[in-house]
């Protein structure tokens, strides 16, 4: 009996514990009060801001397939940006249709999801124990990161809600916020910059958080993006609901010439600090031009002098893939897709050559002096035939050779064999195709090679098919290593003076405001930096060539065939070419044919691409953009 | 009924078997010596099963209370009054034989094991109760059951054995474990081994099966005394324990060869050229091999030989063996069980450097401490060990992709030269030759230790009979540890102009990398419990138990790096750039528990079980839980109407159960607000400094809790002649609700907030489940057939949506009260014939019209009719890849001393589709399986202008190039429905009269087979339909094969 009654209280006590039991606290989260009582909680905070905000820089990939769109480090092929536009091609894939509405779905609620955490640091701003000062530049940067976002917003999906407080959840008002029309919109944004640069400060020469300059940068990129929207939307029309409560497009000619202005002052305001310059502004010649213009992309951080902001790549586990997609096959290292990214000849084409500045030269492989024919080698044309390929690029643009690697060029100490055919000596040629010839006892490969380890062009997937290879960004002391992925560390200039003054020429030959002979300064300042000797005028056709050069895959070029309404006239049934160099061995010398880049088709661009589909329309009762 | 003609036969042979036994009777009749007298005959014999004598079994005069016991050599002797007189023969776990004395004063008797027995104990949550009494859907699987399959996993000792206890095996992978175990479809369930709850499937497969007296499947509502966690029903194990008598030793050992099922053939290197020949032409391109150099390939002449590289890199065979020994014993006081065992897995990786092997150890102990005091004291662990080359990420599957990916064209070795293995870099693989060795690229090392550990002290109140008290307290310790060796190796290409080797370095910087967890589990129990019979009508039940759980967790990663790699060990690596990690997890329950059954006479049962759970998860509000079980059953062949006039129908009971069991949902500790720095990004404010950011909090659901599932079931339980013929039936429906989701339509997207996880969502799943079993002898020869089948169909009824554009739209996406699984594909409907047909047929290639389109590309049916085939063409038309079906049959037998074991098992409504390399041209520039090779040509490949030439497959080309070939259709998504003949084990067991002289009471011998033949689709023949078509979350059926196994196997009992 006695046991049994000691059993009874054994169990009775341990069921009477059992409340406290379960209160247990969660290891893994910090209270608001803990996390913003310190600096290093409000900077955590930030870090997370910076991030998602959408810079669009090596690991911008919208991505149909799920994933992104910015920092994004997954799979997608190397399909990025720059092989969307007429800047190059995929190695493999032909799909220009991934820059579809569809691939930027992902962007909608990450922007508003950042919206709201921005709108939660303005809320819990006043309440921080911190002195005025840092309050304010908190401020600064929180209108920064607004501006930046709804820039963003904008010239995805046109006018957008304009959504600056957290809502109440009981208020369908503050929960249910219209678009505002695009006009509405721009202003909103450029606004919201103004704010930021009286709140920011001089930045003590920072690059990596925003300061009053960089917010200016942010300020001329997107008063110009306007301004042109508001000059040439209706170059592509569009119609529907959106269009006529003017949610998208809508704006006059009197918005426009207010939008270049805004943009010339911006820049202006940049330039005359006397702060920024371009980096290598004075080189001795071409060759230190190229030297220097590659240089200041391997490593920003050599150019402050030119650089306003950066976005800073620390670790392998935080990386990018870009050099690895970038990278020829035959530097490949361990990783096993290279040279996806392949620059087009159309592209190369636009290059000055020294010799005819202020000209696009394009590049000229025969006699007759043709360069509009793409149809394939004939024998019966005479074609140009060099002892080095290098030497039909030799008066280009010291740019070309700094941005794209090219055929038998030296790249990481290798010559970068980029071949794409043979002559064989009784004439008959073999060209994007296998074929060997064996001539006193050596055996020339159409490809260069036997082994497509030893090459980098034409091969099926590893070679270029464009006969040109990205060099941009590509440091010479990186080896591509595979896995991790996402491992190289290189940085990302997000604004540079470059940009600022091409802002600036672009708005003042657009809109006759602001100073004529500052402006076509300030554009051969740029060409000087280039190797060019000779100066140039101040045109519309100078301007845009060199904005498309110097700005050569810097994901600027899909923002400026949208905002010119350029796409769909580029892209209107469009191939893209290659240019194949080939040796011919009955002369042992190279030849050169233009041709259309195989395995692709002809492109379109369809004009409601302008504007990308809004998600979630169903929930949200917003009204659609035109035409889906 | 038709009488097939195989029944016919077994009918005739009866028949025969019949007559030859009355012959057998007539000529004993006929010899007088046996003897003369009738008046009171003694009748003696000896009662044995297969093994030999059994003790203690009850022989009754039948129909008379009047009976004996057999002795320790199974002889009894019982005296009889006529040569009527019947004798009935009985013992727990056997069938029940009768005998008419007839003429016999001798009558020795085999008794055969009976598994459907209605006096058979089946363990059920937190007790036993009789099969007789049971209400709820209960099976239980013994060990000798258990053990005639073959494997390292208990779960696929358990394949096709149990109705409803669906089991798939993932992969072949030594210690790999990765089998599916599902109950009735509802999903994993939650384990129990000796009364403790054990969340993970990897413990409870990791038990030795000689350990395992029993395996107790609760598939319905029963199965929610668990509480939460049990939605998905529950897997009681039980070990053994001691049993009084001298001690008996067992010995049991296994050895056995294991080669692929099957595995996909890939194309050859002429094959492969002619195909990537045809490619580049199709393409645009010029020929991708010029005439004379594929004509040195089909002559292979030195430098032109193709590799097989499946051969270079597999044995055809692997070897395991299995090894046992144990002692069970005890006095009147304490008894003992003890088992050492071990097992040893090896690979068919020519480098053997895959293998697994596993120690497992139990004590268990009990002990009569007083009159009124028992004691339990079970100690048991395992440690394991599963290593494997570190390849190019740690896991197998890189080596199987190197295998299948590579080219036939290209050689092992760099130029021929066996010093230097080539750089092959074929669809994304490296060298798998280089691949699969530990010396050259590291090793990936898994280890497991766990110790559990449970006490109890049972207390049988003498003052009143029936009551009895116990507390069980239960420690459980695991560690895992794993750990990867990075070592950098090197390929080579050869640079035949300079005659000169090129290295490239692989698995570069190299690395290790060190993973530790610790789980510990803490489990008290107290029960309460009694019993009693009133006016031996009334049967009362009745027991109360308290829980409390405990489980922490630690977990630390340490990943550094080697300037140049020295040892395996950490401090051998280098500071700089090391990456850390860590977490730890802290969960609390309480769980009240009780149950009373009743019967009336046997006949009327009725049980209810309640749990009133808590769990640290959830807001104080939000936290406990009750979860309720009722079930009944009518035992209708106790009734007298049956019983005296239908004396065939020996069993008949209708039961029902009826349910609430709960399920953890969601991350724990929702209802507090709180930034994370997981999750949070990152930014570099300064220089190569990086700041990592805080994620800030969804927002806040302070009402989320557990989901709850409804489950009943209705079953029927059927016995004839004696219990020869059983069937159980049950239909079952179980819906849940509360299934987690986050809001879609309720709030914006521009609200921009991170919604939290919420109750939203509700399911059913519906099945039936049918097993039967025939058990019976003809003389010494006992057998037993026995099946079982599971259907089962799950449903989503509300499910979170946003709103339709279109009644189309919510055709085409809508979730809510479908069938869940359902695969939407094109309905291919042949081939183009010719550039015509490509052409008038509508345009499949969106806004590239149909260019990308070949003769003997497959073509869609335009179910909307407006001349594109798209999204809008696409309709449900078969289910995705997890089996629906389950099935299983088994056929036992013995005579004298062979045993004979044979079992079928099968799943089906399901699809496998592989994708990647085996169903894809030259996926990533790799080979292709030689099945392509079918395909459609020209008949001069480098004219471009002859005649196609008709094929099973498409003509050759390169995956860019192609339109719509891989679109979902039958074409690649089969229907993957198969029967397996998944086990034979045949054994003979050395008569005890010759193994007895050397002193042992037992000795069996046994062959055993598995996996020998499945019946599938041709075409998803070499990839095994069972085995998981995505190891890496992609349907590319890189998974270790599934293995056909032979084993040769010896018992021993001494």
């Amino acid at each position: 009996m006695k046991k049994y009654n000691i059993l009874f209280i054994v169990i009775l006590f341990l069921s009477g514990c059992s409340k406290e039991f379960l209160d247990l606290e969660p290891t893994n989260k910090i209270s608001a009060n803990d996390l913003f009582a310190t600096e290093d909680g409000i900077k955590a905070y930030m870090a997370n801001l910076y991030y998602r905000a959408p810079v669009e820089d090596f690991n911008w990939a919208a991505n149909p397939y799920g994933g992104g769109p910015f920092n994004f480090t997954g799979n997608i092929a190397g399909m990025y940006p720059i092989v969307w536009t007429d800047e190059a091609v995929n190695s493999e894939y032909d799909d220009i249709q991934l820059y579809g509405p569809w691939a930027f779905m992902g962007w909608w609620e990450h922007a508003y999801k950042l919206n709201k955490d921005i709108n939660m640091l303005f809320s819990v701003i006043p309440d921080l124990d911190i002195d005025n000062e840092k309050k304010q530049l908190l401020y600064g940067e929180a209108y920064f990161l607004r501006a930046y976002n709804y820039f963003g917003l904008a010239k995805m999906y046109g006018g957008v809600p304009i959504i600056t407080k957290i809502p109440d959840l009981n208020t369908q008002e503050e929960l249910y916020v219209p678009r505002s029309t695009e006009k509405e919109t721009w202003d909103f944004i450029l606004a919201t910059c103004d704010s930021a640069v009286i709140n920011l400060d001089d930045g003590d020469g920072t690059k990596r958080r925003a300061n009053k300059w960089i917010a200016l940068a942010l300020k001329s990129r997107a008063a110009l993006h306007a301004a042109s929207l508001a000059k040439y939307w209706d170059k592509a029309p569009l119609s529907g609901e959106a269009v006529d409560k003017k949610l998208v497009g809508g704006m006059t000619n009197e918005d426009a010439q207010r939008y270049y202005k805004a943009c010339i002052d911006a820049s202006y305001e940049i330039i005359k600090t006397g702060k920024f310059s371009l980096y290598g502004a004075n080189p001795a010649n071409p060759d230190e031009a190229a030297t220097n213009y590659f240089h200041m992309f391997a490593y920003p951080d050599d150019a402050a002098e030119e650089v306003l902001f950066i976005r800073d790549y620390v670790t392998k586990e935080y990386g990018h893939m870009y050099q690895d997609w970038g990278q020829p096959n035959q530097t490949k290292g361990t990783w096993p897709h290279p040279g996806r990214f392949n620059p087009i000849l159309d592209f190369v084409d636009a290059f000055e050559s020294y010799s005819n500045p202020g000209h696009s030269s394009p590049i000229i492989t025969t006699t007759d002096g043709n360069y509009s024919n793409y149809s394939g080698y004939n024998p019966s044309r005479n074609y140009l035939e060099f002892d080095n390929p290098l030497d039909i690029f030799a008066d280009k643009d010291a740019r070309l050779k700094a941005s794209v690697i090219l055929p038998m060029a030296t790249f990481k100490g290798k010559s970068i064999i980029i071949q794409g055919g043979i002559i064989k000596t009784d004439g008959t040629p073999v060209i994007e195709a296998a074929g060997e010839e064996t001539i006193d006892g050596i055996t020339y490969h159409s490809f260069g090679s036997a082994n497509p380890s030893l090459v980098s062009g034409f091969y099926p997937v590893i070679g270029t098919r464009s006969g040109f290879l990205i060099r941009k960004y590509l440091q010479e002391d990186f080896e591509p290593i595979y896995p991790p992925v996402a491992a190289c560390v290189n940085d990302w200039i997000e604004f540079r003076y470059g940009e600022v003054l091409l802002n600036y020429m672009e708005s003042v030959v657009e809109s006759g405001q602001g100073d004529v002979s500052k402006a076509e300064e300030y554009l051969n300042d740029l060409r000087h930096r280039a190797g060019h000797t000779t100066n140039i005028s101040l045109t519309l056709e100078n301007v845009l060539r060199e904005r498309r050069i110097e700005l050569a895959f810097e994901n600027k070029r899909i923002w400026d065939l949208t905002r010119r309404r350029e796409y769909h006239k580029v892209f209107d049934n469009t191939y893209r070419h290659s240019l194949v160099p080939v040796l011919d061995l009955r002369t042992m010398k190279y030849l050169f044919v233009r041709s259309r880049v195989s395995r692709t088709h002809a492109w379109s661009y369809p004009t409601q691409w302008y504007y990308k589909i809004i998600p979630g329309i169903s929930s949200n009762n917003l009204i659609q953009n035109p035409q889906y | 009924m038709k009488m097939t003609n195989s029944n016919f036969a077994t009918f005739k042979k009866k028949k025969e078997l019949r007559r030859v036994i009355s012959l057998l009777f007539l000529f004993l009749l006929t010899f007088p010596f046996v003897f003369g007298q009738s008046q009171k005959i003694i009748v003696t014999g000896i009662v044995s099963d297969e093994n030999g004598p059994i003790p203690g079994v009850n022989v009754f005069i039948k129909g008379t209370t009047n009976g004996t016991i057999t002795d320790m050599n199974g002889f009894y002797s019982i005296p009889v009054t006529d040569n009527k007189t019947i004798l009935e023969y009985s013992f727990i776990g056997y069938k029940t034989d009768e005998e008419i004395v007839g003429d016999r004063t001798k009558i020795d008797v085999v008794l055969s094991p009976d598994n459907q027995s209605l006096e058979e104990v089946i363990v059920t949550g937190y007790g036993t109760n009789k099969r007789k009494n049971l209400t709820s859907a209960v099976a239980q699987i013994d060990d000798k059951a258990i053990v005639t399959t073959q494997a390292t996993s208990i779960a696929q000792k358990l394949s096709g054995k149990v109705a409803g206890l669906n089991i798939r095996q993932n992969t072949g992978e030594p210690g790999s474990y990765n089998n599916s175990i599902n109950i009735r479809g509802f999903g994993q369930p939650i384990f129990v081994i000796d009364g403790i709850i054990r969340n993970n499937a990897a413990e409870f497969q990791r038990l030795n099966s000689e350990d395992i007296e029993s395996i107790t499947v609760l598939k319905d509502a029963s199965a929610a005394i668990y509480g939460i966690n049990a939605a998905n029903g529950v897997i009681i194990v039980t070990t053994k324990s001691g049993k009084k008598g001298k001690v008996s030793f067992s010995y049991n050992g296994v050895v056995g060869f294991s080669s692929p099922t099957d595995v996909p053939e890939m194309a050859n290197a002429v094959h492969y050229l002619e195909m990537r020949n045809d490619a580049n032409i199709f393409a645009g391109l010029g020929p991708f091999i010029s005439r004379e150099e594929l004509d040195k390939w089909r002559e292979g002449i030195p430098g032109y030989e193709s590799v097989d590289w499946y051969d270079a890199t597999f044995n055809n065979n692997s070897f395991r063996q299995e090894h046992n020994i144990s002692a069970t014993g005890g006095s009147e006081k304490v008894q003992y069980h003890v088992n050492l065992g071990f097992v040893d897995d090896g690979s068919i990786l020519k480098s053997k450097d895959l293998n697994y092997n596993r120690f497992n150890f139990r004590s268990n102990l009990t002990a009569k401490l007083t009159k009124n005091f028992t004691t339990h004291v079970r100690i048991s662990g395992f440690s394991d060990k599963k290593e494997s080359p570190y390849a190019d990420g740690g896991q197998f599957f890189s080596i199987w992709r190197g295998s299948v990916s590579s080219l036939p064209v290209h050689s092992i070795y760099a130029n021929n030269n066996s010093d230097y293995l080539n750089r092959v870099t074929d669809g994304q693989s490296i060298n798998p030759v280089a691949l699969q060795q530990k010396d050259l690229t590291g090793y990936a090392r898994t280890q497991n230790q766990i110790i559990q550990t449970s006490f109890d002290l049972v207390y049988d109140a003498p003052f009143l009979k029936g009551l009895q008290f116990k507390i069980l307290g239960s420690y459980d310790q695991t560690h895992n540890y794993n750990k990867f060796v990075r070592k950098d190796f090197k390929l080579f290409d050869y640079d035949e102009v300079n005659d000169k080797y090129l290295s490239t370095k692989y698995n570069y910087p190299p690395g290790i990398s060190d993973y530790r967890n610790y789980d510990y589990n803490f489990t008290f129990q107290g029960h309460a419990r009694y019993k009693k019979t009133f006016n031996e009508k009334h049967n009362l039940g009745a027991f109360f138990v308290y829980e409390v759980r405990e489980r922490k967790r630690q977990y630390a990663s340490i990943n550094k790096y080697y300037d140049f790699f020295t040892n395996d060990q950490l401090d051998y690596a280098i500071q700089r750039d090391q990456v850390t990690g860590g977490n730890t997890v802290h969960e609390r329950f309480i769980s009240y528990i009780g149950r009373i059954n009743y019967d009336y006479l046997g006949k009327y049962l009725i049980e209810f079980t309640t749990r009133y759970d808590g769990s640290y998860r959830y807001d104080p509000s939000e936290r406990w839980g009750l979860f309720p079980v009722v079930s009944g059953g009518w035992r209708i062949s106790e009734e007298s109407f049956i019983k005296d006039n239908l004396s065939w129908l020996s069993n008949l009971k209708l039961r029902a159960s009826w349910g609430i069991t709960g399920q953890d949902a969601g991350a724990p500790f929702q209802y507090i607000p709180g930034f994370s720095v997981s999750g949070g990004g990152w930014w570099a404010f300064e220089n190569n400094v990086i700041t990592n950011g805080v994620s800030p909090p969804a927002l806040v659901n302070k009402d989320l809790t557990w989901m709850e599932s409804k489950t009943i079931d209705l079953g029927i339980d059927i016995g004839l002649f004696n219990n020869k013929f059983s069937f159980v039936a049950d239909v079952y429906k179980r819906d849940r609700t509360g299934l987690l989701a986050t809001r879609l339509v309720t709030l914006p997207n521009t609200f921009g907030g991170v919604m939290p996880q919420e109750n939203l969502n509700s399911d059913r799943v519906k099945g039936i489940e049918l097993s039967f079993a025939y058990n019976d002898n003809i003389g010494l020869f006992n057998f037993s057939l026995s099946g079982n089948v599971n259907f089962s169909r799950s449903m989503n009824l509300d499910v979170e949506e946003a709103e339709f554009q279109s009644s189309w739209d919510k055709y085409r996406r809508g979730q809510s009260d479908r069938l869940q699984g359902a695969v939407w594909m094109y309905n291919e409907i042949g081939q183009f014939q010719n550039y015509e047909d490509v052409l008038h047929s509508p345009i499949q290639d969106g806004s590239l019209g149909n260019a990308k389109e070949f003769p003997g590309d497959f073509k869609y049916e335009d179910l909307n009719g407006d001349g594109v085939i798209d999204g809008n063409d696409i309709k449900p038309m078969t289910f995705d890849q997890n089996p629906r079906t389950y099935y299983g049959l088994t056929f036992a037998c013995n005579w004298k001393g062979i045993d004979l074991n044979v079992l079928f098992q099968g799943a089906g409504s399901f699809s496998a589709r592989y994708t990647h390399v085996y169903t894809t041209m030259f996926w990533l520039e790799s080979n292709l399986p030689e099945y392509f090779y079918n395909r459609w040509h020209k008949e001069d490949p480098y004219d471009e202008n002859s005649e196609w030439v008709p094929g099973k497959w498409p003509a050759s080309r390169r995956q860019p190039d192609v339109g719509m070939l891989y679109a979902e259709s039958d074409v690649w998504r089969r229907n993957a429905t198969y029967l397996r003949f998944k086990n034979l084990e045949l054994g003979y067991t050395i008569p005890k009269r010759i193994t007895q002289k050397g002193g042992l009471d037992k000795v069996r011998l046994f062959v055993n087979g598995n996996n020998l033949y499945t019946w599938t689709d041709p075409f998803l023949k070499p990839f095994d339909p069972e085995s998981n078509t995505s190891p890496i979350g992609l349907g590319t059926g890189w998974t270790y094969p599934i293995m056909r196994t032979f084993n040769i196997g010896l018992n021993v009992n001494f």
